[in-house]
C-alpha cells in the first residue's frame, strides 16, 4: 500500500473524484465520472509525480444497474496498481470517451468493451464488434444475458435460449431472468 | 461516413421465362446449380465486408485506390498460429494496410467463468494460453488470492515458480522453432519439439495432464514434487544450457535468418508503451518492464535474475530476447532446486470459498508478456465479474502498424516474431 501514491493523487486530481480514494494489498482505486475521463488519465499519464505510462487493462464492467469502465495503470513512480473506475453510466445508452489519445491500444480494448457490453466509446475510429460476427445484436456478458441451464450453474436455470436482443423492459417482464446485481460498494 | 450498397440479389433470375428452366426439385437460393446459369456480376465478387461498413477505420480501409487489391490470409492458415484472418491491401506487392479479423475461436471463457465456482474458473482458463497454460492460472490463481486473504506456503510458492519457469523455456523454445518454421527453415522445430516435449512429459509427471495442466490451486499447488519430475528435470539440466546453445547456433548464424528478421517490423520505444505492449516485445523495444521485477509476486524478488532488454526493436531483437530469457529461466530454476524448503504445499481453505465482496487484479510474468485478472466478488461463490487481460491480445494489435510498406513475403517474419497464440487473444 503506498500511503504517499494517495497524497500525490489528492493533489493533482482531487477535484475531479467521486468517492474517497480506497487502498488495499497493493491496488489503489479512485473513482471518476465520465466526463472527466480525459482529464484525468491525461493528468496521471503526464504529471511528473505520477507517469502512469503503462495501460495493463480496459474493462467494462456490468453492476446490474449501470455500466463502470475500469483502467488498470502501472507506473514506476509507485509501487501499487492503480485502478480507474469510471462509474454511474446508464445501462440504456452507456457513453464513455474514448482513451485512443493517450494508448493506442486501447482501441481494441475499447472495440472488445463495446463489443461484450455495448459502451459506446466517444473518440475511437473503430467502434465495430471483434469478436462476435458483424450481425450480432447481444452483448454477451451484460447480466441479462443469460447462458442457457444445461452451459452451467447460472441464473438462467430452466431458460432454454442463448442469445436475447439487448431489450431490458422484456427482461423485466420475465419472473425467471432475474437481474444479478454486484452490492454497492 | 460512406457507406457501401448493400449486396442485391441478381435479377436474371426473374427475368428469364420459367418454363425454359429444366424442372428442378431442389430449388434453393443455396443451391450452386442456380449459381451457374446466373450472369456473374462484378457485385459477386466484392463479399470483403459482406455487410455495411460501420466505422470510420473500416470504410478507409475497404475503399480501394489505385491499383491496390485485397488478398485474404486465413483463418485456416499455417502461419497464422491459429484462426486469425489477416486482410491485406497491396499495392503490387507490398502491403499498405491490415485489417485483423478475430473471433474465430471465441468462446465467452468470461462469461463460462462468471457462472462457475471459484475452483471451477481454473480449470476453465486453462485452454486460453494453451502454449503456456500455468501462467494464464497463476493469473487467476493471483487474483483470487488478492480477494481472500490467503497466505501460500512457500514450498508452493518455489514450485510454482519451478513449473512456471519450465514452462516458459518450453513455449520459448517453441516460439524460435515456429519463427524459423514460419521464415522457411524446417529444421530448428524439430530440435524445439525434442527439447518442449522433454519439459511436456516432466510436467505431466508432475501435475497429471500434458498440456491443460489445472495444477494451481487457490492457496498452493495440487501435488508435491515426485520422484519421476525430479529425475527427469535432474537429467534436463545436466544437459539444458549446452542444449540451448546449440539450438541457438542453428538460427544466430544462419544468414538466412538473420537477413529476413533484421531490421523488419521494427517497434520502437513510444510506439510499444502507446500499444500497451508487454513482455518481450516490450524489452526489445528497450522498456526493461517485467512483472517479476517491476511489480514482484510469488518469491521472485528472492531470486536472482536479469532482465534482458535490447534497442533494436525488430523481430530479430525479439527473437534474441526469448533466447536470453531461457538462459535467465535456466538460472531460476537451478535457485529453486537449491533453495526449495520443505513445508506444506497447501493452504487451508473451505471447501466452499466465498470470499467477501471487493475487486482484486492480480497480474503475472508470461512468456508473451503480462497476463492480468480483475475479479470482482459479490460474496457469492462466483465471480461477479472475470475479467481476462491477454498478452497477446495487445501484441497483436501492433500489426496493421507494422506490416505496412513490407513485403508479403515479410507478413509471417513479423506476426510469428510477436507470438500471439490465437487461443488466448479470442478467450
Amino acid at each position: 500500500m503506498d500511503r504517499t501514491l494517495k497524497r500525490r493523487l489528492e493533489a493533482r486530481v482531487g477535484s475531479q473524484l467521486r468517492g474517497p480514494i480506497r487502498q488495499r494489498k497493493d491496488q489503489t482505486e479512485i473513482r471518476i465520472q465520465a466526463g472527466d475521463v480525459p482529464d484525468v488519465l491525461r493528468t496521471v499519464h503526464d504529471a511528473v509525480d505520477l507517469r502512469f505510462e503503462i495501460l495493463a487493462d480496459l474493462a467494462g464492467v456490468d453492476t446490474g444497474e449501470h455500466m463502470q469502465v475500469v483502467y488498470h495503470l502501472w507506473s514506476e513512480t509507485s509501487p501499487d496498481w492503480l485502478r480507474i473506475i469510471v462509474d454511474g453510466l446508464s445501462r440504456e445508452d452507456p457513453r464513455c470517451p474514448s482513451a485512443t489519445f493517450l494508448w493506442t491500444g486501447a482501441e481494441w480494448l475499447e472495440r472488445e468493451a463495446y463489443d461484450m457490453f455495448g459502451i459506446v466509446f466517444e473518440g475511437n475510429r473503430d467502434l465495430r464488434r471483434i469478436f462476435m460476427p458483424p450481425d450480432y445484436t447481444s452483448f454477451p456478458l451484460r447480466k441479462d444475458f443469460l447462458l442457457p441451464d444445461d452451459a452451467a450453474r447460472s441464473p438462467g436455470e430452466g431458460v432454454r435460449h442463448v442469445e436475447r436482443p439487448y431489450a431490458p423492459a422484456i427482461v423485466a417482464d420475465d419472473p425467471a431472468a432475474g437481474i444479478r446485481r454486484a452490492p454497492a460498494s | 461516413m460512406p457507406t457501401r450498397p448493400t449486396r442485391t440479389k441478381p435479377q436474371a433470375e426473374e427475368q428469364r421465362p420459367s418454363e425454359q428452366r429444366p424442372p428442378e426439385q431442389h430449388r434453393s437460393e443455396d443451391d450452386p446449380r442456380i449459381m451457374l446459369d446466373r450472369e456473374i456480376t462484378a457485385d459477386l465478387y466484392a463479399p470483403i465486408p459482406p455487410y455495411p461498413t460501420q466505422t470510420e477505420r473500416e470504410a478507409e480501409f475497404y475503399t480501394r485506390g489505385d491499383g491496390e487489391m485485397f488478398i485474404n490470409i486465413g483463418p485456416h492458415h499455417p502461419a497464422t498460429h491459429g484462426v486469425l484472418r489477416l486482410v491485406l491491401k497491396l499495392s503490387g506487392e507490398q502491403i499498405v494496410d491490415v485489417d485483423p479479423v478475430l473471433g474465430y475461436l471465441h468462446r465467452g471463457v468470461e462469461k463460462i467463468c462468471e457462472n462457475s465456482d471459484y475452483y471451477h474458473v481454473i480449470d476453465q482458463v486453462d485452454p486460453l494460453e494453451y502454449v503456456s497454460s500455468l501462467f494464464q492460472e497463476w493469473a487467476a490463481v493471483l487474483s483470487f488470492e488478492q480477494l481472500m486473504d490467503v497466505e501460500v506456503p512457500r514450498r508452493a510458492e518455489y514450485i510454482r515458480v519451478l513449473s512456471g519457469e519450465l514452462l516458459r523455456v518450453a513455449s520459448h523454445t517453441l516460439y524460435m522453432g515456429f519463427l524459423a518454421l514460419d521464415l522457411g527453415g524446417l529444421t530448428p522445430i524439430l530440435y524445439s519439439f525434442i527439447e518442449r516435449d522433454e519439459i511436456m512429459e516432466m510436467l505431466a509427471a508432475l501435475t497429471g495432464a500434458r498440456m491443460l495442466f489445472n495444477y494451481f490451486r487457490i492457496g498452493g499447488v495440487n501435488g508435491d514434487l515426485n520422484h519421476e519430475f525430479m529425475s527427469r528435470l535432474g537429467d534436463w539440466m545436466s544437459r539444458a544450457a549446452k542444449q540451448t546453445e546449440a539450438n541457438a547456433g542453428l538460427l544466430n548464424e544462419n544468414e538466412i535468418f538473420v537477413r529476413r528478421t533484421r531490421g523488419v517490423g521494427v517497434m520502437d520505444r513510444q510506439m510499444a508503451l502507446r500499444f500497451g505492449v508487454t513482455g518481450g516485445n516490450l524489452r526489445a523495444a528497450g522498456v526493461p518492464f517485467d512483472i517479476r521485477r517491476a511489480h514482484p509476486y510469488s518469491v521472485y524478488p528472492e531470486l536472482d535474475f536479469n532482465i534482458p532488454t535490447r534497442d533494436e526493436g525488430d523481430s530479430l531483437a525479439r527473437y534474441l530476447i526469448r533466447l536470453d530469457e531461457v538462459r535467465e529461466s535456466i538460472k531460476i530454476i537451478d535457485q529453486c532446486l537449491h533453495n526449495m524448503p520443505d513445508g506444506p504445499v497447501m493452504a487451508r481453505l473451505p471447501r466452499l470459498l466465498r470470499p467477501r465482496p471487493g475487486r482484486a487484479w492480480g497480474a503475472c510474468e508470461g512468456p508473451r508478456g503480462m497476463l492480468g485478472v480483475y475479479t470482482i466478488s459479490d460474496g457469492s461463490d462466483q465471480p461477479f465479474r472475470f475479467r481476462i487481460h491477454d498478452p497477446s491480445f495487445m501484441n497483436l494489435e501492433t500489426v496493421p502498424s507494422l506490416l505496412p510498406g513490407n513485403l508479403l513475403a515479410d507478413t509471417m517474419a513479423i506476426v510469428a516474431s510477436l507470438d500471439p497464440v490465437l487461443g488466448g487473444i479470442d478467450k
